[in-house]
């Protein structure tokens, strides 16, 4: 079984939003939310010792996410090969894994009223393709593949280059999402964009946003049902109700 | 209820095996198409060119079964991108369906510049077209009508012009882009640079970078061969007065004084020479004028160049060194843009002497040399002689283009009728009023004219004015004229075809020019039957059809030759056939023959000097409707230095307007406080503070650099305009945050409209120096 990994080399990345822009048309991700998003740092120090790098994100595909657990029905769940995915059809759109994700990788689609985010392009990895953004980025600075394969790029990348994982005592969950970059490079990025602490829901939260959304469903759907039982009763000129 | 994951994976396979089936059946296989958005197929993979700048880069349009283009791919088969696409590729299809885009042939109703139409039929607009330019013919010659085009799509109608007879046209590439590099080093090495940029970047050892901000200006090719030479570990040295996306990844970045990049070459060719870092026999073989040169240069010392430029006269010397011990593999980009303070042919010599004392031209890791592609031109019947230009191409400005023209110049003849009167304008996919510094003038151009016809695609500023306006199909819905790019190591040719039919009723830029040519009475020039049959005869010499070249989008020439072989008897272009250090062609014509600095106006006191250039995101003034580019970046910001932002109180976020030297004030902008930019500059991105409302997006948002260009300060070897000559100053609800003199106070050198003065009474040159008739390559 694969271990699927992404490494991103910031020395080499422009910050052009290729990758950003292919990712939004390969997915129709609605314009004010992304799958993929490119930051700067801002330029530090003092004119003209400065420095300043920019910070490409994605879902990482965790080794130990916590998007998963919160989820009340199911919809967020891990394949083998280590890609996190959403099934759109068992998702509620609660929201609870968006907070969840320390690195604020998912929203909520407005459209779709679910949540998505980045899911290594699985729909194009199944036809032998790359990743959208991988296969557009300008300056070459994204690899993808097998982490467990000793012959990957990232496979060099990450163990004989030494690729980083952006964690820090907020959040080691190990990401898949790896980075190449100076020393000083990374560790401003680290400092910029090191995951927040997981948030996890309180009790009213999941009040608010699983069980009384779950109940006006179900009140509904009991209700709809019912009503089609009562019309189909009425169809077949049965008696509508029973003694 | 909880879906497992096998569950999943089967429901998932099930759908792959289904969409799989429906896409094989007419897909164009180019490669296997992947599931995609939920309900939608790519039943069709088309391949042909992006125009979402001028760099033309490969694409692939994945179409559905209703026609409908839902995704542009990079083209794999792309020898310099790889299948690559930056953002703006990437948004391409956002352009074919901006609810703003020109749909049909408009006729002015209101005022010019009011920018009410109705509409009106093709044949009454290509009608009304054809009366006019035949009129003007007979009244005043067809020299009478000024035309400015831009792209591969322009090249029919400048065939249409061609044989109309006006000599006028004249596009922003030369004289507001490259103008001045392509003469300096034409002069230098008797070949302009070209298009992309021939640096040898897979062999550098060390890259040199003068306000060349690769990253942000982004041509797809370049930036992957930028970043391999990065991951490679080339040392990289970036002179610019911002901390610009290269500087962050530079080995030396060299915040220069604005304005006086020729004084720093002058002091490193000085050290080279000096320090005998130059490359001896490529020197003694190769180039004429060296004791002349190291006469010259014996008076710019480092530390002379330290007082001008403010760099270090010892970082001068390491920088020099490190040249010189990396020579011949240093790959001095030429830049593009380069219009910049008036004199800067000389520093593109300047730039062009180095490399050559490097031993670097046609050199690998330096810059490589072009290989022609065989492509004919389909034969037509010759054009009619043409009456002398009124651009000052040629004369003027001895060593302009006579292929591109010099647009301030048409604009100067324009408006003083000098030498002859200009009664028409046709703009062809060029926003002459944002490309071109003092819009002012231009627009004064605009009001005077009989008639004025854009052909484009939005509508822009310029279409505004328009007497008639022809909506043009999308780059996605046309054939173009062959694209043929000879400065790769592969050499290739590129075809555009349709990926969609033209929506609305715009039309191919081919099919506008044939049939406005029946119109005129031209109709010989456009001998053949379709553009099917054109392409077909361009396409012989590489021995390939059409239809061959159509599946792949590219037809590869493997014949190149880069590189000058070591001991080769090589002979420059120049009349000496040498490389001329020292320039007599130049000498002849009453200029320097050896690079000089000139020093700009220094900024005033409570001002910044106006910098600008690009962004990643947006091409010109040409992609800020696009729905998704405008959403990534709708409006440009103001990079102002930390210490001054502090002295004015900005918080970083905050809107100020800019008024310039002659008191003409921006539209709000945002601050972006950084100590990435010198105290003494801003900057802010070309293109934005657009003025035509039917643009809804981009309308009024953020500011624009060429309005506040008043003034300007023409290059008198190339006619190319400086346009860093402009200062502003920082308003908060309408006062200034510095103590600063009022504009109408300030005493600086350059003057508004400098040319409009010069424009008749100059000397002619001595000599009329040799240079092509036509280019081929367009676009800055």
């Amino acid at each position: 079984m694969a271990r699927y990994a992404m490494v991103i080399d910031l020395r080499k990345c422009v910050g052009c939003d290729a990758c950003t822009v292919a990712c939004r048309t390969e997915w129709d991700v609605p314009i004010g939310h992304s799958r993929t998003w490119v930051n700067h740092t801002g330029i530090e120090g003092e004119f003209p010792d400065v420095l300043g790098s920019f910070f490409v994100a994605q879902c990482n595909h965790c080794d130990n996410p916590t998007c998963i657990d919160p989820c009340p029905t199911g919809a967020t769940f891990q394949l083998e090969n280590g890609i996190v995915k959403v099934d759109p059809d068992v998702c509620i759109g609660c929201g609870l894994c968006v907070e969840a994700c320390p690195y604020d990788a998912r929203y909520i689609n407005p459209v779709t009223k679910k949540v998505d985010k980045c899911d290594f392009c699985e729909a194009r990895l199944e036809e032998g393709l790359q990743p959208a953004c991988v296969v557009t980025c300008t300056a070459n600075a994204k690899f993808f593949g097998d982490l467990e394969d000793p012959n990957s790029i990232v496979y060099k990348k990450v163990y004989e280059e030494g690729a980083w994982r952006i964690e820090n005592e907020n959040a080691a969950i190990g990401p898949n999402v790896y980075y190449l970059g100076t020393p000083e490079q990374l560790e401003l990025v680290r400092e910029k964009f090191g995951p927040r602490k997981p948030r996890l829901a309180t009790p009213a939260q999941f009040l608010n946003k699983v069980v009384r959304p779950l109940i006006l469903t179900m009140v509904g759907a009991t209700f709809l049902g019912q009503a089609v039982a009562f019309f189909r009763q009425l169809m077949k000129g049965e008696e509508p109700f029973d003694e | 209820m909880k879906l497992t994951r096998r569950d999943f994976l089967k429901k998932s396979s099930l759908g792959t095996g289904l969409l799989l089936l429906a896409n094989t059946v007419e897909a164009n296989t180019l490669r296997p198409k992947p599931l995609g958005w939920k309900g939608r197929q790519r039943v069709r993979e088309i391949a042909s060119l992006c125009e979402m700048c001028f760099w033309r880069c490969g694409i692939l349009g994945n179409v559905d079964e209703h026609g409908r283009l839902l995704k542009i791919d990079g083209n794999p088969f792309h020898p310099l991108t790889e299948g690559r696409l930056c953002a703006r590729g990437n948004a391409g299809h956002k352009l074919t369906y901006d609810p703003d885009r020109l749909k049909y042939p408009l006729k002015r109703v209101g005022e010019r510049g009011e920018g009410k139409f109705k509409r009106i039929s093709w044949d009454e607009a290509l009608d009304t077209i054809a009366e006019h330019l035949l009129k003007i013919k007979e009244e005043y010659g067809p020299q009478a009508v000024g035309y400015f085009p831009h792209g591969i799509h322009a090249r029919f109608f400048s065939k249409l012009m061609d044989a109309y007879g006006t000599p006028n046209a004249a596009e922003p590439a030369f004289a507001q882009c490259r103008g001045p590099r392509d003469v300096g080093y034409k002069l230098t090495f008797g070949a302009n640079v070209g298009s992309p940029e021939p640096v040898d970047f897979e062999h550098s050892k060390m890259l040199v970078f003068i306000g060349t901000h690769i990253g942000e200006n982004v041509f797809t090719g370049q930036i992957l061969e930028f970043a391999r030479a990065i991951e490679r570990g080339v040392k990289l040295l970036v002179v610019d007065p911002r901390y610009s996306t290269a500087a962050s990844k530079a080995t030396w970045w060299l915040p220069i004084k604005p304005g006086t990049d020729t004084a720093l070459l002058l002091a490193w060719i000085h050290v080279i020479i000096n320090e005998n870092l130059y490359d001896r026999e490529y020197v003694r073989r190769y180039t004429i004028g060296l004791q002349e040169l190291k006469r010259h240069v014996q008076q710019y010392t480092p530390e002379w160049a330290e007082k001008i430029t403010e760099i270090p006269a010892s970082v001068i010397y390491e920088t020099a060194r490190e040249m010189g011990r990396n020579k011949p593999a240093v790959g001095l980009h030429p830049g593009r843009h380069f219009t910049w303070y008036g004199n800067d042919s000389q520093r593109a010599r300047a730039m062009a002497i180095l490399t050559a004392l490097l031993g670097a031209y046609g050199r690998p890791g330096g810059i490589y040399l072009p290989t022609k592609i065989p492509a004919p031109k389909y034969p037509t019947p010759p054009e009619p002689p043409k009456p002398p230009r009124a651009d000052g191409a040629g004369t003027l400005y001895p060593f302009a283009s006579r292929g591109l023209g010099v647009t301030n110049g048409l604009i100067d003849a324009t408006l003083s009728e000098k030498p002859y009167p200009i009664k028409a304008w046709i703009t062809y996919g060029q926003n002459v009023i944002q490309s071109i510094p003092d819009p002012y003038s231009t627009i004064e151009a605009i009001r005077k004219l009989d008639f004025m016809l854009v052909i484009d695609v939005m509508p822009t500023e310029p279409t505004l004015f328009a007497d008639i306006v022809l909506p043009e199909a999308t780059y996605l819905e046309r054939y173009d004229d062959l694209l043929t790019v000879s400065n790769a190591k592969t050499p290739f040719a590129a075809i555009r075809q349709p990926v969609i039919e033209p929506l609305f009723e715009s039309k191919p830029g081919w099919w506008i020019a044939k049939e406005l040519a029946k119109r005129l009475g031209l109709e010989e020039h456009f001998p053949w039957e379709s553009i099917e049959e054109y392409l077909n005869y361009r396409l012989a010499g590489l021995g390939v059809t059409l239809q061959e070249a159509a599946a792949k989008g590219i037809v590869r020439y493997e014949k190149s030759k880069p590189y000058i072989e070591p001991g080769e008897n090589y002979r420059f272009k120049t009349p000496s056939g040498k490389i001329e250090l020292y320039s007599r062609q130049l000498k002849d014509a009453g200029f320097d023959p050896l690079p000089v600095y000139e020093p700009p106006d220094e900024v005033p006191k409570g001002y910044f000097r106006l910098l600008y250039g690009r962004s990643p995101i947006h091409s010109f003034a040409r992609s800020q409707n696009n729905e998704i580019l405008n959403a990534y970046q709708p409006e440009n910001a103001v990079w102002v230095n930390n210490k001054m932002a502090e002295q004015m109180q900005l918080k970083d976020g905050d809107y100020v307007e800019l008024e310039n030297q002659d008191g003409i004030k921006s539209n709000p902008i945002r601050v972006r406080i950084t100590p990435g930019i010198r105290p003494d500059s801003v900057f802010i991105v070309h293109g934005f503070g657009q003025q035509s409302p039917l643009m809804k997006k981009a309308f009024l948002k953020g500011a624009s650099d060429t309005f506040l260009m008043t003034r300007f300060k023409v290059d008198p070897i190339s006619g190319g305009t400086g346009m860093r000559v402009n200062f502003v100053r920082l308003l908060k609800d309408g006062k200034p945050l510095m103590a600063s003199a009022s504009p109408a106070t300030l005493k600086l050198e350059t003057k508004p409209r400098t040319a409009r003065t010069q424009q008749p009474v100059a000397p002619p040159p001595k000599t009329i120096p040799p240079m092509e008739e036509v280019e081929e390559e367009e676009g800055c």
